[in-house]
């Protein structure tokens, strides 16, 4: 019942949240040839000053250009994409889910009901999970249809494992949103929270010597772009012991704010 | 057998504020409870308490012979409870929140429902957004009282119902008592609870107001008559003025029976007046003033 009552109040978020993710995919793509060729001719993009935009450059312009497009698919599906609308998207579908019960003065009687508060939180989070993350995949395999409109082809297998680490990232986002709207009584202070956490994190990111530390450097072109290239194999991402596993920390992570947002589901009152 | 509800030494605080001191409470089966008593008396956390919404910080409680710390759930399970600041769902209609509000609880009196859906009349096929304070209270009451559990809590169930709404629900209370429902309500209309409850119990500052105490706070108030005078008026011997309220009624004391009093005043003089009818601010004020003169 609770699970169906999320769905009610996110389904035409999500519905928005696919088609503007579709929306962003189609143009860059079926435009990537004239946008190579253009590439090609700037100088720009090789001169870029910051190291990892130069390198970002230096891989959406290589002469080889089954590589460029993989790269400027890692630019674009991946590091803009998710990471930029699917991190809202998050923080969207996660801010209300329990401090506009609040606001609304439902919470008292969402606490009172016949189900125990792990199967409230799970219900209540599993619909926009969901949500999150099939259109991350739906969006990543019709760009595989997109591609062939201009003869060019996308590793499906490479493209699942990049799309399942996005969606692990948004995940991670989508639980800490979830967290604070646990926590937190106002749907505003929550959103609050959450953006000035991205942007903290994006202005980490964006200096230089601190950039390792960023959340965002977990799920940036550098990753990406090995990954759709067939340079990063499955185990290399899930293995946190004999490499760094990126994608399990992540999961563990996710695991953990779940744990605490349980925990503080638990020792919630009215 | 066992009470519905068993509270003994019940001890709420929160932080330095207690809230719930020494409680002590028994509801039979199938009995209806009347809970009155001022804002912040505590009422809400009883209830709480009592649902296992709040934890307790010391004494035992049992609820249908369960104890909320340990089996909420099951409580939950077998209870239909009404919070007192208690929103709606305002993207639902009635019928999807009705829907929604059953379907925790699938057995459900489907001829309290009709009788219900007719005296209240709602429009079901609305958003709830559209409804009013009033509207949206009965649609919170149908969620309610209609599931078929043994226990029914309900934090002012006549909040922001017209008087005619709350005579038809206290006719349907008195209905679900016959069939052998515990109720436990809590209300600000102390002559309607009265009427009801088969018991009615005074909670302030966070204890129930033994009865000898509100029987002599009530025997106090009879002699202490509202009357509202004519203009020009004066008031009459034999009686002070003890308050004024906003609209020009006087609330006076009397020195010997009100009754005997009322008729020695002058003709002409009062327009209006009640007598040994209690209302829950002056027994409020008195209990107070008992309370502050006891040693």
């Amino acid at each position: 019942m609770i699970a169906g009552k999320t769905w009610r109040e996110v389904r035409v978020m999500a519905f928005a949240y696919l088609v503007i993710l579709e929306l962003l995919c189609v143009p860059v793509l079926l435009l990537w040839p004239d946008i190579y060729a253009d590439l090609q001719r700037s100088a720009l993009m090789k001169n870029l000053g910051i190291d990892w935009l130069k390198r970002i450059g230096e891989g959406v312009t290589s002469r080889d250009e089954d590589i460029a497009y993989l790269n400027w698919c890692a630019v674009m599906l991946f590091f803009r994409s998710t990471n930029l609308v699917g991190t809202a998207a998050a923080v969207l579908l996660g801010t209300g889910l329990f401090a506009r019960e609040r606001e609304n003065q439902t919470f008292e009687s969402l606490l009172a009901l016949p189900v125990s508060r792990g199967r409230m939180l799970w219900q209540k989070v599993w619909p926009p999970a969901l949500c999150l993350v099939v259109p991350v995949y739906l969006v990543n395999a019709s760009a595989i249809f997109w591609s062939r409109q201009i003869d060019l082809d996308l590793p499906k297998w490479e493209l699942f494992l990049a799309s399942t680490h996005a969606a692990v990232f948004m995940l991670l986002f989508f639980l800490l949103t979830t967290y604070l709207s646990v926590r937190l009584r106002v749907q505003a202070h929550v959103a609050a929270g959450v953006g000035a956490f991205a942007v903290l994190q994006i202005g980490i990111y964006l200096t230089q010597r601190i950039r390792p530390y960023s959340i965002f450097h977990l799920a940036d072109y550098e990753w990406y772009s090995p990954v759709l290239a067939g340079n990063t194999p499955a185990w290399q991402m899930f293995d946190p012991i004999r490499s760094h596993g990126y994608t399990t920390w992540l999961l563990l992570a996710c695991l953990c704010v779940y744990g605490l947002t349980w925990r503080a589901l638990h020792k919630a009152v009215p | 057998m066992d009470p519905a509800i068993a509270v003994t030494g019940l001890h709420k605080a929160f932080g330095e504020r207690p809230v719930l001191r020494s409680v002590d409470l028994q509801v039979a089966r199938g009995e209806l409870l009347g809970v009155v008593g001022p804002n912040g008396a505590g009422k809400s956390t009883l209830f709480r308490v009592l649902l296992g919404l709040v934890p307790k910080d010391r004494g035992e409680v049992r609820v249908l012979g369960l104890d909320p710390a340990t089996a909420a759930i099951a409580i939950r399970t077998r209870t239909c409870y009404l919070p007192g600041e208690n929103g709606s769902y305002l993207q639902m209609t009635g019928r999807e929140f009705l829907a929604y509000a059953f379907g925790f609880r699938p057995t459900r009196d489907d001829a309290r429902l009709a009788r219900l859906q007719d005296g209240f009349a709602l429009p079901l096929q609305q958003k709830v957004r559209s409804y009013s304070a009033g509207m949206k209270q009965k649609l919170l009451l149908l969620g309610s009282l209609v599931p078929d559990v043994d226990l029914y809590v309900l934090d002012e169930p006549d909040r922001a119902l017209d008087a005619s709404v709350r005579f038809f629900v206290r006719d349907e209370l008195r209905t679900m008592r016959t069939l052998g429902k515990t109720i436990v309500l809590s209300s600000h209309h102390l002559g309607e609870v009265e009427a009801l409850a088969d018991r009615l119990e005074f909670l302030l500052d966070g204890t129930f107001v033994p009865s000898t105490r509100l029987a002599a706070a009530r025997a106090a108030l009879r002699h202490r008559p509202r009357i509202r005078l004519r203009t020009g008026a004066v008031l009459p011997l034999g009686a002070r003025e003890v308050a004024r309220e906003p609209d020009g009624t006087l609330v006076v004391a009397t020195d010997g029976d009100p009754m005997a009093w009322l008729r020695t005043v002058p003709d002409g003089t009062v327009d209006s007046a009640e007598v040994g009818i209690p209302r829950l601010e002056d027994l409020y004020q008195v209990l107070l003033a008992q309370q502050g003169a006891a040693p």
